[in-house]
């Protein structure tokens, strides 16, 4: 009879898994591939930003070899804003011009005999009172009131109907409607001309107001 | 606080030297992902930004300058326009006075007309309204005041013939006073305002490139 004897002469550190794959081998291998991995990314990173870099310097330097044809466009466009902020500030005074030449020349068409003027005024603009919060705003109404102030005296048989009818042709003549928006006399502006005596007491002095067409700056 | 050490005393040394140089490459992977890939990463977020910022503004630029010309003309076209009006009618001092080119403007006219200047006067500038944006170069009426005599005839002929001959002056005041020495000549205070250059204003410089 026989017995097989089975001997183990391995020691335990002589041992291996049967395994082709071996931890304590794969382990540091896959940390130093990690590694590397890690190192790749950063050199793809630094090449990027070299790359972006040098690409930023490139644009940075066409950019100051066009800067003073653009600067010429520039100072073109802030003339052109220049000039059309003056053209429409100078449109704003032309828009607000009013013309009496041809009015007043009319005037003693509808002027009867018997009436002479002693005064005519159409007062000067009230000087402009700036704002001290914003001195450079200028005027802000874009409005101004315009008046002409006719004074005289009538003499004769009907002074009243003489100055009633002047008043009337102001008001209703269209030679007038270019100007004149409206004429009245003033409460105690039509009365006797008592500084002359008595031989003149039928001389009557009269006032009319005129409110012309409004200057208007806009 | 105690760490459990007996599990990697009891390895055998291979395992533990696969294990420390594991640690050790993760340690510099963590090191090296701090302090360099997420400091680049993040400069090249930037310089991205950055570049395409800037090539914006270098196609702006370009598109810009290929309009120059068209520009030029459109500015040209106003130039001409506001100096035509100003030539019209601006009025500008003559030796300093502007009461002086008022009267070198309107003597001819006087002359033409039969009304006689006696006096000139030279009024405060009265600002214009300003419009939005504002100009640099502000305007303003410039009154100029006429003293002198003649008929009413010949004070509304100048009137008009100075409305006539200076497209931008206007009548801004009259006083017609009756003379009773002279019925027929009267005297006669005519205020005419043009626009005149006011204050210039200081404005922001347009926006260079960057």
């Amino acid at each position: 009879m026989s017995a097989s004897l089975h001997l183990d002469l391995l020691n335990d550190d002589e041992r291996f898994s049967s395994s082709p794959i071996r931890l304590r081998v794969m382990v540091p291998l896959m940390g130093f591939l990690l590694v590397i991995g890690t190192l790749f990314g950063w050199s793809f990173l630094a090449f990027q930003a070299h790359a972006l870099s040098t690409q930023k310097t490139t644009v940075e330097t066409d950019i100051t070899g066009l800067k003073s044809a653009h600067a010429e466009i520039l100072r073109l466009r802030q003339q052109e804003k220049e000039m059309a902020a003056s053209l429409k500030q100078l449109a704003f005074y032309r828009s607000s011009q009013l013309k009496f030449g041809a009015s007043l020349a009319r005037l003693p068409e509808v002027v009867p005999a018997n009436v002479q003027f002693t005064e005519m005024r159409v007062p000067t603009p009230p000087p402009f009172m700036p704002d001290p919060k914003t001195p450079n705003l200028g005027p802000t109404n874009t409005f101004e009131s315009v008046s002409l102030r006719l004074a005289g005296k009538a003499g004769g048989d009907r002074p009243t109907d003489a100055v009633n009818g002047l008043l009337k042709a102001l008001d209703n003549n269209p030679a007038f409607s270019n100007l004149i928006h409206h004429a009245e006399i003033p409460k105690g502006a039509f009365r006797q001309d008592t500084a002359r005596g008595a031989v003149n007491r039928d001389t009557l002095l009269f006032e009319i107001n005129c409110t012309c067409q409004p200057r208007r700056f806009q | 606080m105690s760490v459990d050490v007996s599990f990697f005393q009891n390895l055998k040394a291979p395992t533990k030297l696969a294990l420390l140089i594991a640690a050790g490459c993760v340690a510099v992977c963590v090191a090296v992902l701090v302090l360099a890939v997420l400091p680049t990463r993040t400069q090249v977020y930037t310089l991205r930004t950055e570049v395409a910022g800037l090539n914006a503004t270098l196609a702006n630029m370009k598109t810009d300058i290929a309009g120059t010309e068209k520009q030029r003309a459109k500015t040209d076209a106003l130039t001409k326009e506001r100096d035509t009006l100003l030539a019209t009618g601006e009025i500008e001092p003559l030796l300093g006075s502007l009461a002086m080119r008022g009267k070198a403007l309107l003597d001819p006219v006087a002359q033409q007309t039969g009304f006689a200047i006696e006096n000139v006067k030279e009024l405060p500038l009265l600002p214009l309204q300003v419009p939005a944006p504002a100009p640099e170069q502000l305007y303003g009426r410039q009154p100029i005041e006429f003293t002198g005599k003649g008929s009413f005839a010949q004070i509304v002929a100048f009137i008009a013939a100075v409305e006539e001959q200076q497209p931008l002056a206007t009548l801004s005041g009259l006083l017609v006073l009756s003379q009773p020495q002279t019925p027929e000549i009267h005297k006669a205070i005519v205020t005419f305002e043009w626009p005149a250059k006011g204050e210039k204003q200081k404005t922001p410089a347009a926006k260079p490139a960057p």
